[in-house]
């Protein structure tokens, strides 16, 4: 099987194949072509196809991530979007849950008031109305208002319409038969219906998801379409798969349809890299951490996986987005996060950002503020002529003007302000990673931080220190990781129904009725992918609380139907879990089972560990020693210390730091106390001395 | 001889106080019951030194829980000491007394005190609203009958419901046999335990890594820090005495014109880097009706959380920690027997309302010194908890209703949203109608009425709830007689409405405070939100905006006209010949 995974990112688009017989792993990166992203990953398939002599027309799956739809809510620029929704709530996406985001600010926007997805005048209402428990109908459908207001919005210049109804998540008819009169008035819409994109309470939230879903809809689906089409005209008859919010793929088709599932994308591929490579070495329980220029994502995978994200943790542009996710926590830190001294007179890093352009002093290009890689780079653990492989030269003169003058605001030498920018990004992303771990009960020390990106090589061991964490893995290409971690997925697609069913009353019949129906379900939609039933698997989970409670927990179902034991071991896990996350059980409370969901997965042919390079000595390895500063205890002091190769570095051999490894793509920090070992799984492994 | 500590300990350390505060809030709120914390997100937890200082809190609970938690440590400590009690290690001490820090009643703190070496070093407190207290009638709201302290519910001063680590069963029977729907509160209270717990154990590591000398030079390095922000902003106001007074309608259908349409005045004293805030000439307090505010936990938070909006507004300068430096240079005083400053044992319980009009007030007096940095008036909020009998017992619920924002400099203002020291979140009506006998039977914008301005006022909402079964309801809200305050020229605001619509058709207004009163099934309460003040003169608003607000409903063509001297064509887009010469006729009609 040859797979070929492609990664559109802010500069360049990264671009891996993979050919899963001969493992044969070969990586290739091109400009990215903002106005039109596709030619940039059509241009980047065809040049390493021909640099390599690779066939076109032999490679059978193309798997892309695109956050064109994600820049379309960031920039607020999606299309005209109306709204059709019941009579008497017109304004449920405008007062949203009455909060404000700020609490102390008078000057703050409103995100859903100050840039509405779809303006007052595109939220129209018709007569209907369902009521719980089960989505009776109090009030009938008024389908001449529903024509009525398809042909008001199709006049006004609306493009995609959103149908959303109170309670659709029980009874889905009003929404789905208004959006079939929609259509009948206006076929050449965009349309959906809030239940058809997520079919959970919480009006708010749902409906939002729907509007977000139109307003990304239209654009997402002619790129799609034009990257498919465009694939066939340069003679691939690949399969063309999305990377969706919630890890897996998707087919482009089914992008197109729902382009929602792609918003919280961006994120995912990396980590998914970050935990393959952790698994070429046989680590399963990972913290993966990927930091760029401006940010890090944080993922935690438990035996190789990822938890969701829960619905009400799940944001995009300030708007809630009910939308299943890997569980990602992002933060403003990385290299080229700007070190400064408040209006108080506090040192902080971050979250502010010199970005790519003008980026850090260092990479001359007129940026005056000192960042985190002008701190590295003035410690020595950076190497001003092999930076990016020795393609962009580092000037170590701005990053020592930046960072001095800061350094004698703050009455310190120049290496102490620069260890001092250090230490204070560390702990950030220490105290995220520690947000993520023990607030949720899980020790950090049982955990192998996987460092990747740019600027995660260059952190990983301090952070893993401040943490207790015993190791850290640094993957073979820290910095196309992303497109690495598309050849990891499989097609996975989600349904979600609520249930709102309580301990004693559970109608156990019913909930097996459901769980068999959103599994055929899957299964329809799978078959349509053209998966064979022996390549599909369906899992099952639920979201549990104490009734009364408003926050669910995600527990793991059996697979099998459910009878009065099975019930018991699942209320029993959700207790564990609760234990858990909380520290606490309600013992006498009754438990209510709010959603259940079934996760559809379609197994795809996935990259192979990649062939064993030749192996090679350290003498060989080393470039040179330079001079690196390092803090031991309350010192800083200035040590001796060795730069190596990467690709050149023998196996199995331990490195005792300080040592620094080069490569084209990132550079990695061996702290004193911690020793380096390349492994056969192709990373880095450190670990402190023992 | 203190510790010095470098400003990069002191950056980690007010990081890691903030995680922990942070995680403190995330368990509380996900594991409670009452949607009143869950949803509402009416709750606090915060950590404080042995002194009872702010250390920090967190980021997700609203102004009026966290705000006040060092007034509880202080208000326990002093409370233990004058019985010649202490703390010691496995305490957790229960504390409401709203005349020594508490908020007011319902608002119960839980302290769990952090000992190192054998030693108090600091606490980690939550706080949050419950739902029943033990009050007159269901409910921890609209117990707006209260006549004393005593009326209002449990009071707890410093009850240790651990001991030494020993749970002390008398109190928690106590509870369970004096509050109403003692499930969710008792389980609520668990909830508070287990989150301030977890704060304690946190924050006694963070001090094992630092060491407690370097924890506390560290501590100080950030309060001071607050302290230097804040000072600077104050430096940067002109020197002056800004005076302002609104009115509260307090029990507007009162024959007693000492019950109604008080006055509230704060004077606002800016010398150098200081504030001074004097709240006399607010009106006495009453004494026998529950619209008091407590000194310390409402009135000192209502005066802080404006003057930081306005100061240090997040949206302009990022964030900043929450912790005692902030308040050094603000001094707050208000009479003795005053609404502002009662004395036991007046009744505090429904002083919500009031106390956002301080807030609102205080707005006010800054807007002579920051006219850039300020809305117009602000509409106040309602509160109402809707209740009744189940077999399985009672229930009840309670919902808090929106207000609005002025205008601003250079934006409309805020609509529908909480507003001022409380930023609760209303219930999912797919919750309420799932889990109560209750149908919200409306939930939209109030259209064509709002505030007008160069930056029209925020729009008020329009909610309705329906009963449907037979059950009892009581009100606490205030802003029904007096509209929001024009800024700049604008025009003032609207008032709110409070509408029942009894299932026979009969419609009565309401006042804004209703003591208990029995409902039907099929009655209806209808709930007009107040809009927000005006900034600025209608006749410079520009047009486009004007013709928005038209397309949208929520500005009638009329009152385009009339109030912003904007004409439009039939086609809805602005003429604007026309409008420029009514607006010049309009400015000129002005002049005589």
């Amino acid at each position: 099987m040859q797979l070929v995974g492609v990664d559109v990112g802010g500069t360049f688009t990264d671009i891996v194949f993979a050919d899963t017989d001969t493992r044969q792993n070969l990586i290739h990166k091109v400009p990215t072509t903002p106005d039109d992203p596709a030619r940039g990953v059509i241009a980047g398939i065809t040049e390493l196809c021909a640099r390599h002599g690779l066939a076109r027309d032999a490679i059978d799956h193309v798997l892309h991530g695109t956050t064109i739809g994600t820049n379309a809510v960031l920039e607020h620029n999606g299309t005209v979007t109306g709204l059709i929704t019941t009579k008497g709530y017109r304004d449920i996406v405008h007062i949203g849950r009455h909060q404000r985001p700020q609490h102390y600010s008078i000057r703050q926007e409103v995100p859903w008031q100050n840039r509405p997805l779809a303006r007052r005048r595109h939220r129209l209402t018709v007569a209907e109305r369902v009521v719980p428990p089960r989505g009776e109908e109090l009030v009938p459908l008024d389908e001449a208002a529903v024509r009525e207001a398809a042909r008001a919005l199709r006049d006004a210049g609306v493009e995609a319409v959103a149908v959303c109804f109170l309670f659709s998540y029980l009874n889905p008819a009003h929404e789905m038969r208004a959006a079939e009169l929609v259509r009948e008035e206006w076929p050449e819409a965009f349309i959906c219906t809030s239940a058809g994109v997520s079919p959970q309470f919480r009006e708010f939230e749902r409906f939002t998801t729907a509007l977000l879903n139109a307003f990304v809809g239209p654009r997402l689906k002619a790129y799609v379409e034009r990257l498919d089409r465009g694939l066939g005209e340069a003679g691939l008859a690949a399969d063309l798969h999305v990377m969706c919010s919630n890890g897996g793929v998707a087919t482009a088709s089914t992008v197109a349809k729902s382009p929602v599932l792609t918003l919280l994308s961006g994120p995912a591929a990396g980590v998914l890299g970050g935990a393959w490579s952790g698994g070429l070495s046989d680590r399963r329980d990972l913290i993966t951490f990927d930091v760029g220029g401006t940010s890090a994502d944080i993922g935690i995978a438990v035996d190789g996986r990822f938890a969701e994200a829960t619905a009400r943790d799940t944001w995009i542009g300030g708007f809630p987005l009910l939308a299943p996710m890997i569980d990602i926590h992002t933060i403003g830190a990385g290299g080229g996060s700007i070190a400064y001294i408040d209006e108080g007179g506090a040192f902080r890093v971050g979250p502010r950002s010199a970005g790519a352009d003008p980026g850090p002093a260092a990479y001359g290009r007129g940026g005056r503020e000192p960042t985190v890689t002008d701190a590295n780079l003035i410690l020595g653990r950076l190497d001003p002529d092999n930076f990016l492989g020795g393609a962009m030269a580092l000037d170590v003169d701005a990053s020592r003007c930046v960072v001095g003058a800061l350094a004698g605001r703050l009455g310190l030498s120049l290496e102490a302000a620069a260890e001092g920018i250090l230490t204070i990004v560390n702990a950030n992303m220490a105290n995220a990673i520690s947000s993520r771990t023990v607030q949720k009960g899980l020790d950090p020390r049982d955990f192998v931080l996987v460092a990747f990106g740019g600027a995660g090589p260059l952190h990983g061991a301090e952070v893993a220190r401040a943490l207790g964490i015993p190791e850290v893995v640094i993957p073979a290409y820290p910095g196309i990781t992303s497109a690495v971690g598309l050849l990891t997925t499989d097609l996975k697609y989600d349904a979600v129904r609520t249930e709102f069913q309580i301990g004693a009353g559970i109608d156990l019949d019913r909930l097996n009725g459901d769980f068999a129906a959103m599994r055929d379900e899957l299964a329809r939609q799978l078959a349509a992918d053209g998966v064979a039933p022996r390549d599909t698997a369906f899992e099952r989970a639920g979201d549990l609380r104490y009734l009364g409670q408003g926050y669910e927990l995600r527990v793991p179902f059996p697979a099998a139907s459910l009878d009065k034991a099975a019930l018991t071991a699942v209320c029993e896990r959700f207790e564990s879990l609760h234990r858990a996350e909380y520290g606490h059980v309600f013992p006498d409370s009754p438990i209510e089972i709010v959603n259940i969901r079934v996760t559809g997965i379609g197994r795809m042919a996935k990259i192979a560990a990649p062939r064993s390079a030749e192996d090679g000595s350290l003498a060989a390895a080393l470039l040179k020693t330079a001079p690196c500063a390092f803090r031991l205890g309350d010192r800083l002091e200035t040590l001796a210390t060795p730069f190596y190769r990467r690709e050149a570095l023998p196996r199995d051999e331990p490195v005792s730091g300080p040592a620094i490894v080069l490569q084209t793509d990132s550079t990695t920090v061996v702290p004193p106390g911690i020793t380096l070992r390349a492994d056969r799984g192709g990373n880095l492994i450190l670990r402190p001395e023992t | 001889m203190p510790e010095t500590i470098d400003s990069i300990t002191a950056s980690v350390i007010q990081g890691a106080l903030e995680n922990i505060a942070v995680e403190m809030g995330h368990k509380l709120m996900r594991m409670s019951y009452s949607s009143i914390i869950r949803e509402s997100e009416d709750f606090g937890a915060a950590l404080v030194d042995a002194e009872g200082r702010g250390l920090a809190e967190s980021a997700q609970s609203t102004p009026l829980q966290s705000g006040p938690i060092p007034g509880y440590v202080r208000g326990i400590l002093k409370t233990l000491a004058a019985r010649g009690d202490g703390v010691r290690p496995g305490d957790v001490i229960m504390h409401n007394d709203a005349y020594a820090g508490a908020s007011h009643g319902p608002d119960v703190g839980f302290a769990v005190p952090v000992f190192h070496d054998g030693n108090l070093v600091a606490f980690a407190a939550t706080t949050a609203h419950h739902l029943d207290i033990g009050a007159l009638s269901p409910g921890s709201c609209g117990i707006v009958d209260a006549i004393d302290a005593f009326a209002e519910g449990l009071q707890f001063k410093a009850i240790k419901v651990y001991d030494r680590g020993a749970r002390n069963d008398a109190v928690w029977q106590l509870l369970r046999d004096n509050i109403r729907v003692s499930d969710l509160v008792v389980g609520d209270m668990e909830a508070q335990i287990a989150a301030a717990r977890i704060g304690a154990e946190r924050l006694a590591a963070l001090i094992v890594r630092h060491g407690y000398r370097r924890f506390r030079a560290a501590c100080g390095a950030v309060m001071d820090y607050a302290e230097r922000l804040m000072r600077q902003a104050i430096t940067a106001l002109p020197d002056g005495e800004y005076r302002a007074e609104t009115r509260i309608d307090g029990f507007a259908d009162s024959p007693d014109p000492t019950k109604r349409h008080l006055p509230i005045v704060a004077t606002v004293k800016v010398k150098g880097d200081e504030i001074k805030v004097d709240l006399t000439g607010t009106a006495p307090q009453v004494p026998d009706r529950p619209i008091n505010m407590p000194f310390e936990g409402t009135v000192d938070v209502a005066v802080w959380l404006t003057i930081r909006s306005v100061l240090l507004d997040t949206a302009v300068r990022g964030h900043i920690p929450v912790n005692d430096g902030l308040l050094r240079p603000i001094k707050i005083t208000a009479p003795p027997g005053t609404l502002a400053n009662p004395v036991f044992p007046a009744p505090t319980i429904a002083r919500f309302c009031t106390g956002n009009a301080v807030a609102d007030t205080v707005m006010k007096a800054l807007a002579q010194a920051v006219p850039g940095q300020v809305s117009a008036g602000i509409g106040n909020l309602k509160v109402i908890a809707f209740s009744g009998m189940r077999e399985i017992g009672h229930w009840v619920h309670m919902e808090i209703f929106e207000g609005s924002y002025g205008g601003r400099n250079g934006t409309d203002g805020m609509d529908a949203v909480d507003t001022l020291y409380a930023n609760t979140r209303n219930n999912p009506i797919e919750d309420i109608e799932t889990h109560l006998p209750l149908r919200v039977s409306r939930y939209e914008l109030r259209e064509k009425a709002c505030g007008a301005g160069e930056w029209r006022g925020g729009l008020g909402s329009v909610r309705e709830f329906e009963y449907l079964v037979d059950g009892g309801a009581s009100v606490e809200a205030d802003g029904h007689e007096f509209a929001p305050w024009a800024f700049s020229g604008g025009a003032q605001g609207r008032p709110a409405e409070l509408h029942f619509l009894r299932r026979d058709g009969s419609a009565q207004p309401l006042p804004s405070k209703v003591p208990h009163m029995h409902v039907e099934a099929g009655d209806r309460f209808v709930c007009i939100g107040p809009a927000g003040g005006g900034y600025g003169d209608p006749l410079r608003r520009n047009p486009a905006l004007v013709r928005d607000d038209v397309a949208d409903g929520v500005v009638s063509a009329a009152a385009a006209q009339e109030e912003y001297g904007v004409v439009l064509l039939a086609s809805g887009e602005v003429d604007a010949a026309r409008t420029e010469r009514l607006r010049r006729e309009m400015e000129a009609a002005r002049g005589c």
